[in-house]
């Protein structure tokens, strides 16, 4: 059974116990007050209105999944940085369990900071830009499926869209619109060339990762993430599109801006970059997105490249899902850790001159291996 | 730029990774990381830390060469009325001022303030870490640690009990005791050499009145600066004795300054001051409380 | 149109203005302006006593701080034509060298976090405390030690130094070797560091640049070898050059400097004769001139003082190797893209204390 029909049944248990209510009303009053009362009943017991709170139901898990993956990440990335830096990550906040509370510590003071705008800034695009950004990721996020029977955006027969792949890297490539937007609207010159530079570097790095993912697509047959993973049950992507691999990793980097790509955030002539306007939890949305952007590459890098939820059968299928997307996130931490930032034109070049003829070459490699029958 | 071949980009940003990996791998799984969590845990401090000063009342004679000798003005003299000691001054000190530079452990003649590790002061207001004299007295903190001043055992003069018999001059094996006349008084006194002397002891076994005993006295490696006496300005008041906090300064009666009375008989005679100089620690006291301009002592301020 | 960078800037380490003209990305001229840290350190000096300047020549730079208390009292003994005993000698140039390799782990750590690689700054913080400990224990200070004093140091060294300080240089060799697989195996630290800020040796000389910029450009000056003071004739050791006159080349020279001070620190701990620690100097000095000079980590140093029989000094006058070295920026930043600022001015291992006094 998959989610959607998981959802469908518990909404429709809550609306049996509620109707409970309504029909014992119409029964009590008389005339068109009972009558009323049964209506309403009705009404709630109808699908199309199941239909409805169930898409509610599932928007609510994938957005607790999200920012339950998002938290693990936070802490994961300090303790492993911490660790790599020879000291503890956060260890007493409240109780001594290592520092999980710290993400909630964080998100209070976040929470109780003064949200200023700028007096000449345009206020349109000063609030919406956050809202772009954050909305978009969660969209990508919702289409990338979990497990056999754990896909989130399903149409009513419980299967997955059509096409959520290609949907997936849609709604991931809203970004640079968000963020030009909110760099230009902050009236700041400096915000406005880290908006700019930070569009540059992830245009110019959407182009190798796309044909990167067209191989895959090219081998799986299909844009569907089911179609791909189960192509994937005999052997893992990455194995054969290795060089694919190597470039979806580097291309996942300079879009999530992590060093030694995270140029506009830390350079040191614009203190913040784009961001540098926002205080309060708007800023703590850009960073919460930094990092949901993160987990979204590792799941896609999982679904496209690692096989997706399959391993044996011991553990439940998400959890499989997760565990590889962890890894992909503690592989990318590592080496964004170890590395100082490459400068700006150097970034572009790499992105033009060196990834997009490599990515040609892993296109090449697939076709080849459509044509000989291999998969 | 760079040529980002599979093979060179692989090996150069490996390298770094195999790094911080190994060092994931030793603070992690194998052993602790660097830091301790402080304040659970802290760290021990070596017994050389400069930190909070401790004041021994006891060893203090009050001279103020701290005082002058900070380089920040942190420091003050304060007047107290202590049940055993009577009334003493002793220094405090502006820990927001202070370097903690350790000059004023180094010149003590007495090594009565130490510095101990204690660095935790900070607080809210900034006079509560003026800490005055009985905020930093501590009369065991000398017995705690091991002492890095150098002692040595020399004899010193009592002048109100020397006679002036030269004995001690003829005993010493160094021939370090010189006999100096006392200008106007007509007796001389002995004079020791520190640097030459041995601390033989002979000198002290010698006198009949007891006017030399050996004492321990620590080196001081400053130049301290000597007072002079000029003569014709000091009129006797015996404020400069009274002043100096190492009993070094006594008054002689000048024989044959005595003015006749009105009815006939021979008045007092007049006193002069006369300096004991291996005890002096070089604290200006003197010149300070002299009104008559007749000490001179260069280099320190009025 | 000029733009300024600092003073109030998350890359400028210390307190200074650089206003640099830039037709797009491109820097056409740059101009550095020193002087917002300016202390009045040399008229502090003249109401002062010759020991009470001690502390004071500490805080210069703050950075390296034993070597401008130990050039102020070369300086002094000079004037007073004081012996130091060869115990004290012995003891000096050892701290020295402890100060130096702290000073370029400090000059990494800022380096490597301007550049972004953030594992430099704290690999070279964690063992820059192996050094600051052990000069700890010998001093009793972390940062602005008030050691040496007119006529030798404050204390004799305390014990198991000696076993110390040849574990903390076994140490920190095989941290260098870790270093070098962090930064020069690093294809990133390359691409920023080579070819970077090029300054000729002709430059260089013309301008007065001493230390660690001059070496890095080919020219093999080294005050330690060329007019050594204190005990460094008895010592074996070798300055750093290299050929390129780059970035690259002036952290490849700082490195190899911390080879060599590992060196140095185990021959003068091991020669060590016995005897006194300090010589009592006068307490006024006498009426004329006495000079020092000094390797500094950032170049030379030299102090100038006048006496004029008193115990507080006529005058003294500091010439910092980072004033001379700033004012050469535009030679090395001219034709440079913005982002290579950082890069080029990080290397030149900037302490504002000594440059405004």
């Amino acid at each position: 059974m998959n989610l959607y029909e998981f959802c469908y049944g518990i909404i429709h248990w809550l609306v049996d116990l509620i109707n409970h209510l309504w029909y014992w009303l119409g029964n009590v009053f008389p005339w068109w007050f009972g009558d009323f009362f049964n209506a309403v009943g009705d009404l709630a017991a109808s699908h199309g209105n199941i239909v409805v709170f169930t898409i509610l139901l599932e928007v609510l898990v994938i957005l607790i999944i999200a920012v339950i993956n998002v938290l693990n990440f936070i802490w994961i990335d300090r303790k492993f940085m911490g660790r790599m830096f020879d000291f503890y990550g956060p260890y007493y906040v409240g109780f001594r369990i290592g520092g999980w509370l710290q993400n909630i510590a964080d998100g209070i003071k976040l929470f109780v900071k003064e949200i200023i705008t700028p007096a000449k800034a345009d206020k349109i695009g000063f609030y919406l830009g956050p809202v772009i950004f954050v909305s978009s990721s969660f969209l990508a996020l919702s289409t990338i499926p979990l497990g056999r029977n754990f896909g989130i955006a399903t149409n009513p027969s419980g299967l997955g869209v059509p096409a959520s792949a290609l949907m997936a890297f849609a709604f991931f490539a809203i970004a640079p619109f968000a963020i030009l937007i909110s760099g230009w609207s902050s009236n700041n010159k400096y915000t406005l060339i880290g908006g700019m530079r930070s569009a540059a570097q992830m245009m110019s790095y959407e182009i190798p990762m796309l044909l990167t993912v067209a191989s895959v697509f090219l081998l799986a047959g299909s844009f569907d993430f089911m179609d791909i993973v189960s192509a994937q049950h005999g052997i893992w992507f990455a194995i054969p599109l290795a060089l694919g691999f190597v470039i979806f990793l580097v291309c996942l980097v300079a879009e999530v801006e992590i060093q030694p790509f995270d140029l506009p955030e830390a350079e040191a002539e614009l203190v913040e970059g784009w961001t540098t306007e926002y205080s309060g939890m708007r800023f703590g949305f850009f960073m919460m997105t930094s990092y949901l952007r993160g987990y979204i590459g590792g799941a896609l890098a999982t679904a496209l490249f690692l096989g997706g939820w399959h391993g044996p059968a011991l553990i439940p299928e998400p959890i499989w899902f997760l565990i590889k997307a962890y890894i992909v996130f503690v592989v990318i931490e590592w080496m964004r850790w170890s590395t100082p930032r490459v400068r700006v034109d150097q970034l572009l070049n790499i992105g033009w001159n060196r990834l997009m003829p490599l990515a040609m070459l892993n296109l090449l490699i697939a076709a080849s291996m459509k044509t000989m029958g291999w998969f | 730029m760079s040529p980002k071949k599979k093979q060179s980009t692989f090996g150069f940003v490996l390298r770094p990774m195999k790094r911080t990996g190994a060092q994931v791998w030793r603070s992690l799984i194998v052993g602790k990381p660097n830091t301790v969590l402080y304040p659970y845990q802290k760290l021990d401090l070596p017994p050389t830390y400069r930190g909070k000063h401790t004041l021994d009342f006891k060893r203090c004679i009050g001279c103020g060469n701290c005082v002058q000798i900070c380089p920040n003005d942190c420091m003050w003299m304060e007047k107290l009325e202590d049940p055993e000691l009577g009334k003493i001054e002793r220094p405090g000190v502006d820990m927001g001022r202070c370097l903690f530079c350790g000059f004023c452990v180094e010149v003590c003649p007495t090594v009565a303030i130490h510095e101990t590790v204690e660095f935790e002061l900070a607080d809210g207001d900034r006079e509560k870490i003026k800490f005055g004299p009985k905020e930093l007295r501590d009369d065991a903190y000398s017995d705690k640690i091991v002492e890095e001043r150098q002692k040595r055992s020399v004899p010193v003069l009592d002048l109100d009990k020397c006679t002036g018999c030269e004995k001690c001059a003829g005993e010493c094996p160094e021939i370090c005791i010189a006999m100096m006349p006392i200008e106007s008084v007509g007796k001389s006194k002995p004079e020791i050499a520190l640097p030459k002397c041995t601390a033989c002891g002979k000198c002290v076994v010698v006198c009949l009145e007891k006017a030399l005993t050996m004492k321990d006295m620590y080196e001081s490696y400053f130049d301290l600066p000597e007072p002079k006496i000029i003569l014709v300005n000091c009129t006797g008041c015996s404020a400069c004795a009274k002043a100096c906090p190492a009993d070094a300064i006594y008054m002689m009666d000048m024989p044959g300054t005595e003015k006749t009375l009105k009815d006939g008989k021979k008045g007092k005679p007049k006193k002069r001051a006369v300096f004991v100089l291996e005890k002096c620690v070089g604290c200006g006291r003197c010149f300070r409380a002299c009104k008559f301009n007749s000490i001179e002592m260069p280099g320190v301020k009025k | 149109m000029w733009n300024n960078m600092g003073p109030q800037h998350p890359m400028t380490h210390g307190l200074w203005n650089l206003r640099i003209k830039v037709d797009g990305e491109t820097i056409v001229d740059a101009e550095p302006e020193v002087g917002y840290l300016h202390r009045g350190i040399e008229k502090l000096c003249e109401n002062r006593t010759y020991t009470q300047i001690i502390p004071i020549a500490d805080r210069l730079c703050y950075g390296s701080s034993l070597t401008w208390s130990h050039l102020y009292c070369m300086t002094v003994e000079d004037l007073m034509g004081l012996e130091v005993p060869p115990r004290a000698e012995y003891i000096r140039v050892a701290s020295i060298e402890m100060q130096r390799i702290a000073s370029h782990l400090m000059w990494l750590a800022a380096y490597a976090a301007d550049l972004g690689a953030m594992i430099g700054f704290i690999y070279t913080m964690r063992d820059r405390e192996v050094f600051i400990d052990l000069l700890q224990a010998l001093t009793g200070s972390r940062i602005t030690y008030n050691f040496p004093r007119i006529g030798g140091v404050a204390h004799d060294i305390p014990p198991n130094f000696e076993r110390d300080s040849l574990r903390a240089c076994d140490y920190m060799e095989k941290k260098l070797k870790e270093y070098e697989d962090l930064f020069d195996g690093s294809k990133v630290f390359m691409m920023r560091n080579q070819g970077v800020g090029v300054f000729r040796k002709e430059d260089a000389m013309n301008l007065g640049v001493t230390g660690p910029p001059l070496r890095a450009s080919g020219v093999k000056y080294d005050l330690r070898k060329d007019m050594p003071y204190s005990v460094y004739p008895e010592m074996d050791f070798e300055p750093a050059t290299h050929p390129d006159c780059d970035c690259y080349a002036r952290y490849r020279v700082r490195m190899d400097e911390m080879y060599e001070s590992c060196k140095i620190i185990r021959q003068a701990v091991r020669k060590m004769p016995k005897g006194k620690w300090r010589a009592v100097a006068p307490r006024n000095a006498p009426a004329g001139t006495g000079l020092g000079r000094v390797e500094d980590p950032r170049g030379e140093g030299m102090m100038y003082v006048v006496g004029d029989g008193t115990d507080r000094p006529y005058r003294l006058k500091i010439r910092s190797p980072i004033f001379v070295t700033v004012s050469a920026a535009k030679k090395m930043l001219v034709g440079y893209k913005v982002a290579d600022v950082v890069a080029i001015m990080g290397g030149l291992d900037m302490c504002i204390g000594e440059a405004d006094r």
